[in-house]
This record gives structure tokens, sequence and C-alpha cells, in this order.
């Protein structure tokens, strides 16, 4: 299972030797998914899966047709790269066409983990047993969702380019909620590494938190001081750094565009200790060397379907990535360039890609509850959206345990709220963070990121909920 | 092969899916150029074609499944090994052993019926459409940009289960759609949509919709929206047209009657639901004039096929009448754990390489039995507001406390609808928000809402159904200002 390099390059050079377009970009993905899933203390679904896509891309200096296979028979890859020459000719010309990149240096990036990408479904069922004695120990009603992935990744084009990556990640989640279903808690953790993921550590702590959630005191909406936990303040990440794109702040649609026009790329518009990256290579989770494309995607394939909206399919392609100082000390520093607006503004282009990561403070989490005065604790938040693309005001919920902290010290747990707040506030307000620490994959939100948690005044409220 | 070989193996049960799925996305972007102001179009033409298979076992009590996109008879024995090897490693951490409702073993095929299949019409003249599209918005003074596209796909799904069922199907889906939108830079900007409704149809749907006729509206009522003054916050009453309410129905009502979230099964990312099983056939969860259906046999739903991934035959079946909660949504494994004989057909995978499991089919509000107008729910109000499309969403994980905004909002006094206004939000909690529906069309409003992407699932999937509803009326809900 598995490819080398070489084996991927063969592949890319054999789909290449087919073209007769111009140029012609190839991206493969080979991915290997397992997964366990434990629900109301009964385990559910586990699979183990195989899935490649082949991505083939024809372009002829104005146009580019992309089809995306997964079949790998001479026959059907000779077919595969005619019929996107075919949507090639079909294409309108692109006013925004960007020549292929010629050979790029990606970086080495090591995200690889033997034992993880050979991890059965009895390694993957310690964990869910472990969850699974505790909650029945303990009363509880349990669930946990273990996942590992491993994916081998190519991009080739005719102009000799050419990278591959291999990569493992493993993600462990779970959620306790107690008998009477007044108290729930969550905990979750990622790594390139089944082995270094504490299941233990993250059941236990989802069946302390939910029990001592359980049977809130209903408190009202309002601003209030928060204590954020690391994975709360990830949560609210994604929408923010949306707006970190040049493009969107030239024409005037982010908080980082002047009125009238312009950017605000240089100005102090956060307190001196809030710096915001973007690593690659971070140990902890380490990404992909390239940016733009991968194999999979372009909608439509699975389920649902969506129309792609994008920048189109060159606008970061192929472009080697490096970390990146978003916000340094308070200051807009960087802001993500795709390689057509690059030529209009007349600047290097500067995808967005790698791992986020935020500067904390020296303490503890229990360091931040103990100077706050009053305030709440948030574990996590769910059902994110943008309310106000301008101000990236976003709407959402607490979910799985909130707490009232009166004189420093955990008071007792109180009902989820609905917020209404903008992240660019929330990081204006921040008062204290604690170390940063890595935070989980959650399915339909953020990745990993290696973030503080945070106390932050003026959190905003806007209603009860009566969701445990 | 593959069930003769899950059985041989020790499995008590097995089903195989083969699969081929093509999908074909055409969009445009247009845009003003940085330095120039010329508009510059961005098309991008995309098609896929993935094929593979799903072995799903029950070995021991426990499900098992493997999946891979070579389609070979070694592969296919190797899943089958793979399959009840997890199932066999798993069944000791479960309390008791999986049961299946009753099952019709089927020979059949299904097909979509559609007039114009839409693969069949040339890229060329789906991206001159858009342009068409885009050029006529783009006239309208104040129009900054225009997105649009047609997306298409079809699933071609083969099933055979140790029951004794092959059944064959091909889905067709296609969902257009554009958007107009309006910057005042660096202060405000907003968007507007014309989203004819996504359906399970061939080409002809996106004939029908006649983009091109509605351009220059959709590019009028975006710069009418960006001057648009704010709405004054506080308890209004809603008219909400259906290709708004149609979200609302999704998430409040769609949602919280799926059978694997009441049981706790989606606890750890999807939620679960306020509607518990002790309140089926017992709690009013709206008015006595709402009424709503599960449904898989609907034509041009979006949900709607021959059978689902238990291959189970679709049907449609009550899931509120006059207000009171007595349906959920159902499949095989989980129907006895709440005493019933007998699946819904929401079983649903949504790839040859994702685990069936409940999903959500159309779930549509019926229309008022009376001729009920538009302007019959309007003149009823003094103080309100008159919405239209969908805008941001979110509801809590129990399906309670929810957020909606919309596309386009038009102010009601004095039973008339007035001017556009703008930065509107409403806040409700669902049985208080179904328990205030006062009104609701007649059968000549009703529309057939497409949703083409909900999430849920862990590994996550993707589903597409419909929310069919006429315009309908709520009284004093909690309206706030955005902006």
């Amino acid at each position: 299972m598995g490819w080398t390099r070489e084996q991927a390059k063969q592949l890319a050079d054999q789909i290449l030797s087919y073209s007769r377009a111009r140029d012609c970009d190839v991206r493969l993905d080979l991915v290997q998914r397992t997964h366990t899933r434990f629900a109301a203390n009964e385990v559910t679904t586990s699979g183990a899966m195989v899935d490649l896509n082949i991505s083939v891309s024809s372009r002829d200096g104005k146009r580019t047709g992309t089809l995306q296979v997964n079949e790998t028979s001479r026959e059907a890859l000779k077919k595969a790269v005619a019929r996107s020459e075919e949507l090639m000719h079909s294409a309108a010309p692109d006013a925004e066409y960007m020549e292929d990149l010629g050979p790029q240096q990606y970086p080495e990036v090591h995200a690889f983990n033997e034992e993880t990408a050979s991890a059965t479904a009895l390694d993957r069922r310690a964990g869910i047993q472990q969850a699974m004695e505790i909650s029945r120990a303990r009363k509880l009603k349990c669930s946990a969702f273990v996942q590992t992935t491993s994916r081998w990744s190519a991009i080739a084009n005719k102009r000799k380019n050419f990278g591959f990556f291999a990569s493992t990640q493993a993600t462990f989640t779970s959620t306790a909620r107690t008998q009477d279903a007044t108290g729930s808690g969550w905990a979750g953790g990622a790594s390139p590494r089944l082995l270094d993921i504490s299941t233990q550590s993250i059941v236990e702590r989802a069946a302390k938190k939910a029990e001592s959630s359980a049977n809130p005191r209903a408190l009202d909406p309002g601003k209030y001081t928060v204590v954020l936990e690391p994975q709360a303040v990830a949560d609210l990440m994604p929408n923010l750094l949306f707006s970190f794109s040049r493009r969107i702040a030239d024409q005037g649609k982010s908080f980082l565009s002047k009125p009238g026009g312009g950017n605000r790329l240089g100005e102090k518009l956060f307190p001196d200790f809030v710096t915001i990256r973007s690593d690659p290579f971070n140990a902890q989770w380490p990404a992909r060397p390239w940016a733009g494309g991968g194999g999979a995607g372009m909608g439509g394939a699975r389920g649902g379907f969506l129309g792609f909206g994008g920048f189109g399919g060159a606008a970061f392609e192929g472009l080697p990535v490096r970390k990146v100082t978003w916000i340094d000390r308070g200051v807009v520093n960087g802001l993500s360039v795709d390689r057509y607006w690059a030529t209009r503004v007349k600047v290097e282009p500067l995808p967005f890609s790698g791992t986020l990561t935020m500067e904390g403070g020296s303490g503890k989490i229990e360091d931040l509850i103990a100077g706050t005065e009053r305030g709440l604790l948030i574990t996590h938040f769910w059902y994110i959206r943008p309310v106000n693309p301008q101000n990236v005001e976003l709407t959402g919920l607490t979910r799985d345990g909130v707490w009232l902290i009166e004189k420093g010290k955990i008071a007792y747990p109180v009902n989820n709220f609905r917020f209404n707040q903008s992240p660019v506030n929330m990081l204006k307000n921040i008062e204290a963070m604690s170390e940063p620490v890595v935070t989980a994959l959650k399915d339909f939100s953020s990745s990993p990121m290696v973030v503080p948690a945070i106390r932050a005044k003026d959190f905003l409220f806007s209603s009860k909920s009566d969701a445990v | 092969m593959a069930l003769d070989r899950a059985k041989k193996a020790g499995a008590s049960y097995a089903d195989i899916r083969i699969n081929r799925y093509r999908a074909q996305v055409v969009n445009l972007r247009s845009e003003p150029d940085f330095a120039t102001g010329k508009v510059n179009h961005v098309p991008t033409a995309s098609d896929s074609e993935i094929f593979g298979f799903g072995v799903r076992v029950i070995a021991d009590g426990a499900w098992g499944f493997a999946a891979s996109y070579s389609v070979t008879e070694d592969e296919i024995a190797r899943a089958v090994k793979d399959a009840v090897e997890i199932a066999k490693a798993n069944a000791p951490l479960r309390s008791s052993p999986l049961e299946l409702a009753p099952v019709v073993a089927v020979h059949d095929t299904y097909r979509t019926p559609i007039a114009k299949d839409p693969f069949s019409v040339p890229i060329t003249d789906k991206l001159a459409l858009l342009r068409n599209v885009a050029d006529d918005a783009m006239k309208v003074s104040g129009v900054f940009s225009v997105t649009g596209f047609i997306a298409q796909r079809v699933e071609h799904r083969f099933f055979a289960s140790s029951d004794g069922s092959q059944i064959e199907q091909h889905v067709y889906q296609i969902s257009p759609e554009f958007t107009a939108t309006a910057v005042e830079k660096g202060k405000k900007q907003k968007s507007r949509t014309y989203r004819p409704h996504a359906v399970t149809a061939g080409y002809e749907a996106v004939e029908r919709a006649k983009m091109p006729s509605h351009a220059r509206r959709v590019g009028e009522e975006v710069v009418n929206h960006l001057k648009a003054p704010p709405v004054t916050p506080g308890k209004k009453d809603l008219v909400l047209l259906p290709t708004h309410l149609g979200l609302t129905i999704h998430e409040s009502i769609g949602h919280s009657t799926e059978l694997d979230r009441a049981l706790g099964y989606e606890a750890n990312v999807a939620g679960t639901s306020f509607l518990t099983p002790d309140k089926l056939g017992k709690f009013q969860v709206g008015s006595e004039i709402v009424n709503f259906k599960g449904d898989r046999i609907r034509k041009e739903s979006l949900s709607t096929c021959g059978y689902d991934d238990d291959g189970v035959k679709t049907r449609q079946f009550p899931i509120i009448q006059k207000g009171i909660f007595v349906g959920y949504q159902t499949i095989r494994d989980q129907a006895h754990l709440i005493g019933q004989k007998e699946s819904m057909g929401c079983c649903y995978a949504d790839s040859y390489d994702s685990v069936p499991f409940q999903r959500m089919p159309n779930v549509w509000l019926e229309p008022s039995s009376k001729p009920t107008t538009l302007a019959d729910l309007i003149s009823g109000v003094d103080d309100g507001v008159l919405i239209d499309g969908r805008g941001s969403y979110s509801i809590d994980h129990q399906r309670y406390n929810f957020q909606f905004g919309g596309d386009a909002f038009w102010e009601i006094k004095g039973g008339k609808v007035g001017p556009m206004i703008a930065d509107v939000a409403y806040q409700s909690r669902t049985p208080d928000f179904w328990s205030a529906c006062d009104a609701i069309g007649g059968e000549a409003l009703w529309e057939n809402i497409g949703l083409n992407a909900d999430g849920k699932g862990e590994p996550g999937q993707i589903n597409a159904m419909s929310h069919g509803c006429a315009p309908s009326r709520f009284r004093q809900i909690t309206v706030l200002r955005t902006a």
C-alpha cells in the first residue's frame, strides 16, 4: 500500500506522456483511511477505505479544462487526458490565466508515521475501549471517534515541475454525556502519529467536563469576559484568516480594507502580544509543501454538489509554501496574494498554507481562570457562520461545557449561549493568554492549530440556548 | 462473489455497492480588473468520473466496512476479508448484536426521469449562458461582480445484498445559480442570489429557470440592498418565502427528527435532538396548521430515488401532524430501537467509500388546504419583514436555538410591502417558532426548495435533499440588526 516518490513520478510521467496540449498539470492523491466510531456506549461503524484521485488539467495558454478520475488502466488514463483536452477546447478564455510554473524547490516536510499508516481495527479499538470502560464505570453515555489517514500526494506538469509528499494524520475525539442529559463534555486531540494521542486523557477530560457541567444554572445573555479553551480559539480562526487576502482587502470587502480603497497592510490593529503565523513545518501538525490543488475536490463527486467559487485552479497552484507571520506583534504583516493578483499589484504571490500558530503566554488555563473576576469558561463552539463579512461578525453557539467564573474560581455550570462576535474584536480585547497547545481535527470546522487559551473582555452572547 | 465470500468468512449479512459518479461544474466569475477596471471573466470547467465499490458486513453482531477504487476480483476479496475482520474486532465492544428491520428482496431498476441529459449539453453553451447572465447583471450601475455556476451529477448505483436484492439506479441532480455583489469599499457589501430549484432532473431544469431574465432584477436588487436602511430590531411578524423557509425547515425540523441524533449516535459531532423518543406521538412542535412529511418519492426532489442504501424501497411518511411530532427518519439497524418494525428508507452513503447511515430525506411542509395567497399573509401584518433567499444560518446541537439571516428583506407596514431594508437576522427556538406559525400559503404557492450540501457523520459525508413549502407567516419573532 502507498507510493514511493518514484512510483508517484512514474504514474505522473505516464499521464503527462499522453498530453498533446501546450501544458498539462497532474495532481495525484492516494488516500487510505480507517476509522472506528463509538456512540451511545456502542461501537457503531468502522471501516477501511482506499481512494485515488487523479486530476488532469490541460491548458493552452488561454484556457483550462480539468478532469478528475480514479481508474488507472492505460486506456482509462489516455481517455482522461483526451477528455481534459476536450474540456479545455470547450472552455472560454480565462482573463486571469497564469502560465504553469517551471521546476520548483519544495521544502522537505516530514509528516509520515509508519505505525499510524499500518494501524489495524484492534489498534483503534484501544481508545474506544477506554471510552467505553470509563463511561460505564462513571455511568456516562459516551461517544468517540478515531480516524487515521495516510496520504501520498504528487504534483507534476510538462514544464518538469514535480513534488511528492507522504503524510499520516490521526485524530481522536470524545463526547461524554450524563445519563440525565443535563451535562455534556468534549475533548479531542490530533497528531501525525496515532500513538502520540493520549486517548485516556481525552476520554477522562470529556467525562470530567460532562460531570461538572451537569445541572447548569440559568444565566442571562450579555457581554462577558471569557476564558476560551484553545479549541474555542481555534474554532474562530478560519473565518478571521479568510479576510487576510490581499485581493479581498483591495476590493474593499474586508476589515482590512480602507474606506474608499486601499488596504491596512502594515497597520497596528491588535495588541502587542498578538502574533499569528502559518507554519507548514510545525512538527505537531506538518503540512504539504506546496499550495493549491491537491487532487481531491473541485466539487461534485460526492453526495452533495457545489459550484466552485474560488479564484480558479491556478490561483496558488504549485507555489512552495513557507512560514509566514500574518500578524506580527499586533501589526498586519502579511496578506495572502494569489498569482494573478500579484501581477496586478506588483508583489510576489504569497499563499496561505500550513498550520496556524498563535503565540501565547507562559502559564496554564488555570492561571487565566485565577485572574478572572467574573467571566465564562468556554469549552468549544459549534455551527459558526459569518453574519457580516465586512467586520467578520460571526454567530455560533457554545457547546459541551460552560461555567461561570467568580473571583478567580469556577463557581458553577451555566447554560449554553449563542454568540454574535467578531474575532477581530476578540483579538483586540485579549487580556491574557496561556501556553499554546495543538488542537483537534473537527470534521466540519477547524483543522488542528497551535494556539493558546485566551482571556478576552466584552464577548457578546446574544441569547440563551436550551441545548445540552 | 463478494456476498458468498462474506458469508463464508462468517458474516451474517453483507451488501456491496458498486457505484460510478459523474459530475460536472461549470463556473464563471466576472469582476473588474484591479488596474484597468475592465471586467475579467474567469471560467472554470471541471468534470469528474469516479468509480469504486464498498462492502458492508455484519459479523458477530457488529458492522464492518471496506472500500476501494480498484474494482477487481482480488481487491473485492481483500475488502471482504478486511470488512469481516473489522466487524469481528469490534464485536466484543457491543452490548447486544445489531438487528436489521426486514426488507423485501427485489431485482429492480430506477432512473430519474429526465428530458435532456445534462452531460450532452456542450460546456460552451453553459458558459455562454453564464456569460449572458453576468453581462446583463453588470449593466446595472453599482454591481461589482457576478459569479454563476451550473453543477450537475449522476450517480449510477448498483446494490446487491445477502437478503437477495439486486438494484440498479441512475439518479440525476442539477443545480444552477448566480450571485451579484455590490460593494461600498471598506464599509459594506451585499450580495443577491438567484437560485432556481436544485432538483433531480435533466438540463430542462436549467432551461426553464430562465436565468438571463432574472439578471437585471438581481443586479438592481443588490444595489438597492446596499443602499437600504438597517432594520429596527425588536419583535416582528415574519413572512418567509419558500426560497428562505426551506433552510429553516431543514435545520429546525429536518435535523431534529433524525432518529440517529435522537439516540445519541451523532453526539460527538452533529449533535443530538430535543425530540427524544419519549416525545414521539406526544410533543407539540408547532401550531395545528403545521404538517410535515418525510419523503423520498416526490418528483424532482433531491433525495428522491427508488431504493435507499439498505435496499429499502423509498416512501413517504408523516413527521409532524397537526403540530405534533409523529415520525422519525429511520434506517434498518435503528427501527427496532424505538419499537418499529420497518425502516423509513433513509439510508445513504455519499460515495462508494463511505459507510451508509441515516441521512435526511426530503422533508416538506404541507400547504394550506385553503387558497391562501401571499397578499393574504402580508395583509395581516402591521409591523413585519418579508424575507427571500438564504443568508447566514446557525442552530444549536440539539436544534433548539437558531439564527437566520436572508438574501433580501422588505419592510411590511400596515399590511403592505414597503422598501428594502438591510442587516436583518432573526432568532428563535424551534418549538416557539413553529407554534408562532399562524398562516401557510395555499398549494399554488408551494415550491420545492433543494439544498445541495448537508454535512453529517464521522467521517463527514454530504447529502442533498429538498424542503418544499409555501410562503408562511410567523408572529412576534425576535429580529436583530446585524450591522
